[in-house]
């Protein structure tokens, strides 16, 4: 038994005040003077940051901010106190400390509970961890240690009156000499007080905070919002320091745009409508083609339908772009009219006597086209012949409708913008209220809404994470991976950080590698030249070069060589990058076979190259001097050339991806590789580009234009397979495998309860091997599962469940490449795992936690149910057919559904059996994982206040419209 | 995808993944005077993936040495246990694969398979699925998915590529796209994902859904997007119907069947071979039991001590299957692989286990009417240098692709851009001659 003694009443501060209970637990946390001795430090350190807390209790540590607001790494180890001023009354209490490492409760400075220090190692899987891992169990209403924590037990008697309570703990530490994740688990003291057995959170505050499952839920939610508020201003704060460059940046852009010209937006054609420029430019073009095919009738050859996917097919792997063999190109009329290096190869009207079709009927293996796979049929030859014989017709585009389709009602309106900038459909009281809204400017201020709304940063992450090839792996990385810079990402568009000063970041690569920080940009486990690899994806991206062959040889129809890429690479590099082997192509290789290779190799295998802007036509490499803080830094310089003003790539590039995202189709195609094609639309492209940089390179802004566009908002035209390139009408667009999943989960109001996406969750292994990547509250959150080690003690059965429905859908966990779009065919697994699968289970069935359980408990009648189903899962309301459908399927028993005094069987009280890295080879983690595989698939339990009949028909409503293609489809 | 076809072939190839054999791309033929075209291909119509993971010590299976001591101090290097002889002369294995030695003269160890790769499990086991080291530039496809897009399933009504087993990007389909992944289950007691209903719905449930998701189903056009996937929907719930799920019921078999099988992992081979029998190209059987012995075949340490259990459940279902096969005359049709990210070295670690060795380690081959011979390669006396014959992971792959009559010198398009098939990867000739 410990005992001290009361604060005196007359004690005082150091400012000479009276000391009197806290109105807050404040919680600091220490960085210096710490080192990995395992031993407590004295004197302790002094505090970096603070806030406060309502009770001595935490689950996260506020990420440090660096730089220019970007994570960065805490020192491992790092120290958190907490100290608070509070009233214990007099008798005999009972202190229980949970922790992840060393902890002290002292009371007027006497040590009351410790725990200790963590082991050094890591562990290799078969520990005897069992102890740790089997959490205490103090008996009903307990809460058990969810990670493992550290977990002691001290009685105190108190005499009454004021205690200065402090609590410091350790977060981090070592594995070896390397860190580990500077993390702190659920770190508390409770207390139970005299003659209870009931714990809470120990508080300076009156009001009791039980230490339950249920309470500790509200409690960590509010440690949660104190956390988010803390970062923000850190973040604020640092970027606050970095003003007065970017407003010179400012001016930079701005007086560039007054010393070149504007865009001239053409006139609006008779009969076309538009909202605003971006109508005339479309328009304009729309009238242009419309001209051009007038002449279009069904027996002649239809350019676009029969020769260009002809041409692309069998001579575009050669005949295109800069490189174009011969000198002759086939993606553009001007261009083939032309002809190559020996002249022209067709003229209109005069088949017979053109090089184009002696090329492809010659017998000569030197001379016939293509050179390589098989020859043309005879059907080809003479859809040739015919489209020569005919006139070459070759109009700019095709017209796949003769008019514009209408605009969309206000319910498709919404559901469709929302899904467009926040991910999820509207909610049932979101779709009435918008419906019944009488103001004419209502779309525009549902976009302008829309636009604030912070769950755009949850709808953009996964564009982002494609585009950069994010990639972390949550154990031993080794495919490619990346660092988790998701938490730079999502943390970067929360905060509207314009695109150049994002860009800057990410190129500037600075922060915490696994941490968050856009310095997890910057590794690629297991590659051979890691920044070669990332100058591909900084070129596609942000230049729409596509400089992925030039890896290992010049691109064989791209004019960037070899040699370009790791110039780029080396500015990331911010050093000279060699060219081992293993990144070049084996010349012995290169000419087997005969024929003249279709690439090259200029660049030699142990060659050196310097850092060097490699794309002067873009950007003049001197202009940069001005724009950098440090001239000597070639990251700096590479951020400045790309994000500059005269860049206009870089905006137009930008600008014709955000452009996709809302009309389904770029400008230009394909996104990241500019040279394989043309705009469409060249004026709109620039104008575009200028109105970013106009509007301080704001993505949000080119949203708020396009939206309000008569084009976006066109009727679907459900017949288009592809987005018409004229924009006439939208084309029935598949969503995104996240889009799906959050929507299944918003509007079912199911929680999207998984599991923690960690392997490590008692943080014994080094940072290097085990990141944790949080509670997924959003589909984004999820990355490969990493179990390439096929251990059923390394499953998180919950996590599958999810992932196996976005990997269904086209979403990729293990991005160890960049991509610009995906793969969204249909095939049979997306609407198996969509009707039976696990996570469809959960959707499905009418638990208490599922948000239509009350709506089907109601008092209302059934057709009022039937018509609120389809608002809150499609949007809409059913047509009378579908209402008396499922009106009368779920007629029977509706009356009598309600059970009077359902049995709610309360929760077993059962102590958990936890599965991480350290114990995970043990002979009982493969059964107990089996377990938890097992409860994944049976999902929750029914409601017991629905009768089960009816229940289960009212489920099979739900699976109909959960199943329906709306549910997957943009309206 | 050529448009002409109409949407069921579409959505029969987009299961079954055999796109290649119609649209032939343009740079495929390249290199055509190879060794593949002299060396004939085999004429094997499926394939059987064991995969031990973790890393079978080659010592106390395949290869094995002399004896050697983990618990002497020092300990001294060598195998664990004694070995025997086979059915085929001079080809010894350790005694528990007794039952496998019976029949080796229809298996071939391929004891010199190498790689020097970091000794990491997900890098290896990546390496050993796609036969390829990673890239920044594109997702290499695993040889399940290969074969699955080159050659379709045998029956198009089944899934091309199944794997009973835990998902993961090794085993997935890269560049070829999800039309070529797998259908998965994690063991013989759970459906395949996506295609077995929920425990609460039976086939009376599942109709009146279907019903009910009719009038949802006729707001599209026929030619439509959502036409194709709606086509999609009703193949998918063609096969969570019993045409489908019965190959899953291995009640189906008798009782005789199922015991000489064995255990989990034998029982998954008896599933593997109803799945060859209903169609299916390829399967990969994860042999993933690790609460036998605790580490599975990943050995170190304490792993070693139970090692032996591991093996007799390979020994029993190896044999068991070579055995059915045979029975059923399809042994020469159906190759059996036995592959695993990683050997073992000769000494034995402080724990008396044993650690990781990329630099020579068997992996098996049986069946698939190759000219077997019992083992193929040698190493030298410590198992960890190939002295004669080495094969490197695309050299065995190249000869999977050539049992399977796949050129392992064809082309797969990434784009536009070709990618051999195997990274210069050559057959074993003696087994195909």
């Amino acid at each position: 038994m410990i005992g001290a003694i009361a604060l005196s009443q007359e004690r005082r501060d150091a400012a000479g005040e009276p000391v009197k209970r806290s109105t807050a637990v404040r919680v600091e946390i220490c960085e210096q003077g710490l080192n990995d001795k395992d031993a407590w430090p004295d004197p302790l350190p002094t505090a970096t940051e603070s806030f406060e807390l309502q009770a001595f209790g935490l689950d996260q540590i506020p990420p440090k901010y660096v730089d220019d607001g970007i994570r960065g790494a805490r020192p491992s180890p790092s120290m958190v106190r907490f100290s608070a001023v509070l009233e214990l009354p007099a008798g005999k209490h009972r202190f229980l400390i949970r922790a992840r490492s060393a902890a002290r409760l002292s009371l007027n400075g006497v040590l009351v509970v410790e725990t200790p220090f963590p082991p050094k190692n890591g562990g290799d899987g078969s520990q005897a961890d069992t102890e740790r891992l089997t959490p205490l169990n103090l008996g009903p209403g307990y809460r058990f240690a969810p990670r493992g924590e550290y977990e002691k037990i001290a009685e105190f008697e108190s005499d009454g009156g004021l205690f200065e309570v402090r609590f410091d703990v350790f977060a981090g530490g070592r594995e070896g000499k390397n860190p580990r994740r500077v993390e702190v688990g659920e770190t508390v003291v409770a207390i139970a007080r005299s003659g209870t057995e009931k714990w809470e959170l120990l508080t300076p505050l009156s009001e009791a905070i039980p230490y339950s499952d249920a309470y500790w839920e509200g409690y960590r939610t509010r440690v949660a919002k104190i956390v988010f508020d803390h970062s923000v201003a850190k973040r604020t704060a640092l970027r606050d320091k970095n003003s007065a460059y970017w407003a010179s940046r400012r001016q930079v852009a701005s007086t560039w745009l007054s010393s070149t010209p504007e865009v001239s937006v053409p006139p609006l054609p008779e009969g076309l409508l538009a909202e605003n420029p971006i109508d005339h430019f479309i328009a304009a073009k729309f009238a242009t083609v419309k001209s051009q095919n007038r002449h279009k009738a069904s027996e002649y050859v239809d350019f676009f339908r029969d020769v260009k996917p002809l041409l692309e097919s069998r001579c575009g792997d050669c005949h295109r772009g800069m490189k174009a063999k011969g000198g002759l190109r086939l993606d553009s009329e001007e261009f083939a009219r032309i002809g190559g290096d020996s002249g022209s190869v067709y003229e209109a009207g005069k088949a017979v006597e053109s090089e184009l079709l002696r090329r492809v009927r010659s017998t000569d293996s030197d001379e016939v086209m293509p050179p390589k796979g098989s020859r043309l049929t005879e059907g080809e030859v003479s859809l040739l012949t015919r489209w020569i014989d005919e006139g070459a017709s070759w109009p700019e585009l095709p017209l796949v409708r003769d008019s514009f389709t209408g605009t969309v009602d206000d319910a498709v309106f919404i559901r469709r913008a929302m899904l467009d900038t926040v991910g999820v459909p509207p909610t049932a009281e979101e779709l009435l209220s918008f419906m019944s809204d009488s103001a004419l400017n209502k779309r525009t201020a549902l976009i302008d809404r829309l636009l604030e709304d912070p769950r755009w940063a949850d709808h953009w992450v996964p564009f982002w994470q494609d585009l950069l090839a994010e990639n972390p792996n949550i154990l031993n990385p080794t495919l490619n991976n990346t660092g988790p810079f998701r938490w730079w990402l999502y943390e970067s568009l929360l905060d509207d950080l314009p695109l150049d000063r994002m860009v800057t970041q990410l190129v500037l690569q600075r922060g915490g590698e696994r941490e968050g920080g856009p310095a997890g940009f910057s590794i690629a486990s297991q590659n051979d030249v890691p920044f070669a690899a990332k100058g591909a994806i900084v070129s596609s991206a942000f230049l729409g070069v596509e400089m992925k062959c030039a890896r290992c040889h010049d691109s064989p129809s791209g004019a960037f060589k070899q040699e370009q890429l790791f110039q780029l690479g080396a500015m990331l590099a911010v050093r000279p990058l060699n060219v081992p082997e293993t990144s070049s192509v084996d010349p012995v290789k290169l000419n087997a076979g005969g024929r003249t290779p279709l690439i090259e190799v200029t660049l030699l295998p142990g060659s050196t190259v310097e850092p060097k802007w490699p794309f002067p036509a873009f950007a003049d490499p001197g202009l940069t001097n001005a724009l950098v803080l440090n001239t000597e830094d070639q990251r700096e310089h590479l951020a400045a050339l790309l994000t500059a003003p005269q860049n206009e790539r870089f905006a137009q590039v930008i600008a014709n991806r955000v452009w996709q995202r809302f009309m389904g189709r770029g400008i230009v195609e394909p996104l990241d590789d500019w040279e394989k094609g043309a705009p469409t639309h060249p004026e709109l492209l620039r104008w575009l580009g200028r109105e970013l940089v106009r509007n301080e390179y704001q993505v949000k802004s080119l949203a708020r234009l396009i939206m309000n566009s008569a084009a976006y908002q066109r009727a679907v035209d459900p017949a288009l397979k592809m987005p018409d390139p004229l924009y006439s009408a939208c084309e029935p667009r598949r969503l995104s495998a996240e889009q799906i999943v959050d929507s299944l989960f918003a509007v079912t109001g199911k929680p999207f309860v998984t599991e923690p996406m960690c392997l490590d969750l008692n943080g014994r292994r080094e940072t290097g091997n085990a990141v944790d990547l949080g509670m997924p509250r959003r589909a984004w959150m999820l990355a490969s599962l990493s179990n390439e080690r096929d251990r059923p003690s390394l499953t998180l059965p919950r996590l599958q469940a999810v992932s196996d429905v976005m990997s269904a859908l086209g979403w990729r966990g293990s991005r160890q490449d960049p991509s610009s779009t995906r793969d969204i065919a249909p095939n049979a697994l997306q609407p198996a795992i969509l009707a039976n699968g696990v996570m469809s289970l959960w959707l499905t069935r009418l638990s208490d936690d599922h948000g239509l359980t009350e709506v089907a408990l109601r008092e209302q009648p059934i057709e009022t149910l039937v018509e609120e189903l389809f608002q809150r899962l499609l949007s809409r309301s059913p047509t009378e057919r579908e209402k008396a459908h499922y009106v009368s399927w779920l007629e029977l028993d509706y009356a009598t559904r309600r059970v009077s005094n359902p049995v709610i069987e309360p929760r077993p009280h059962v102590v958990p059996k936890l599965i991480t890295w350290t114990n995970h080879l043990q002979p009982e983690s493969d059964p107990a994982a089996q377990e938890r595989i097992v409860a994944a698939k049976r999902g929750d339990p029914a409601t017991p206040r629905i009768e089960p009949r009816w229940r289960a028909r009212c489920e099979d409503v739900i699976w109909a419209l959960l199943n329906s293609p709306e549910m997957i489809y943009r309206p | 995808m050529n448009t002409q076809w109409n949407r069921r072939d579409c959505l029969k190839l987009a299961l079954s993944g055999a796109a290649t054999s119609i649209v032939r791309p343009a740079l495929a033929n390249a290199g055509s005077a190879s060794a593949a075209s002299i060396l004939p291909l085999g004429k094997a119509e499926h394939c059987i993936f064991f995969w031990l993971g973790g890393g079978m010590a080659q010592i106390d299976t395949f290869d094995p040495k002399r004896l050697g001591d983990a618990k002497s101090k020092p300990s001294r290097s060598g195998s664990y246990y004694a070995s025997i002889e086979t059915a085929v002369p001079g080809v010894r294995v350790t005694e528990h694969l007794a039952q496998t030695a019976k029949v080796m003269d229809c298996i071939t160890a391929v004891r010199t398979v190498n790689h020097r790769v970091v000794d990491e499990h997900a890098f290896a086991t990546n390496l050993v699925h796609t036969g390829r080291m990673i890239s920044g530039s594109t997702v290499y496809p695993s040889i399940g998915s290969i074969v699955a897009h080159e050659r379709g399933a045998v029956d198009p009504s089944v899934p091309a590529y199944m794997l009973i087993g835990i998902p993961n990007v090794s085993r997935g389909p890269g560049f070829l796209g999800a039309k070529s992944g797998f259908i998965y289950l994690t063991d013989t007691k759970s459906g395949p994902a996506g295609f077995t209903r929920p425990a609460d719905v039976d086939s009376a449930r599942a109709t009146d859904r279907l019903a009910l998701l009719e009038p949802l189903r006729d707001r599209f056009p026929t030619q439509s997007t959502p036409a194709d996937y709606l086509a999609a929907q009703v193949e998918a719930l063609r096969l969570s119907g019993p045409q489908f799920m019965r190959h899953f019921d291995l009640e189906q078999e008798t009782g005789t069947v199922r015991h000489r099988y064995g255990g989990e992992f034998g029982q998954r081979c008896l599933l593997a071979r109803r799945l060859v029998q209903a169609g299916t190209r390829f399967i990969e059987v994860s042999h993933n039991l690790a609460f036998v012995n605790g580490t599975g075949w990943d050995t170190h340490n304490d792993g070693q001590l139970q090692q032996h259990v591991l093996i007799q459940e390979v020994d029993t279902a190896l044999s068991a299957l070579i055995e059915d096969l045979k029975r059923l005359r399809i042994l020469d049709k159906t190759l059996i692989v036995v592959a695993t990210e990683f050997g073992r070295p000769a000494a034995f670690d402080s724990g008396g286990g044993r650690g990781h060795q990329g630099t020579a380690f068997s992996m098996v081959l049986a069946g698939g009417g190759l000219n077997h011979c019992g083992a193929y390669g040698v190493t030298d006396d410590e198992c960890k240098e190939p002295l004669e014959n080495p094969v490197s992971i695309p050299d065995f792959h190249a000869t999977i692709f050539a049992t399977l009559g796949i050129n392992p010198q064809h082309e797969l398009l990434d784009g536009s851009r070709p990618v051999p098939i195997t990274d210069g990867g050559t057959p074993i000739a003696k087994l195909l001659s």
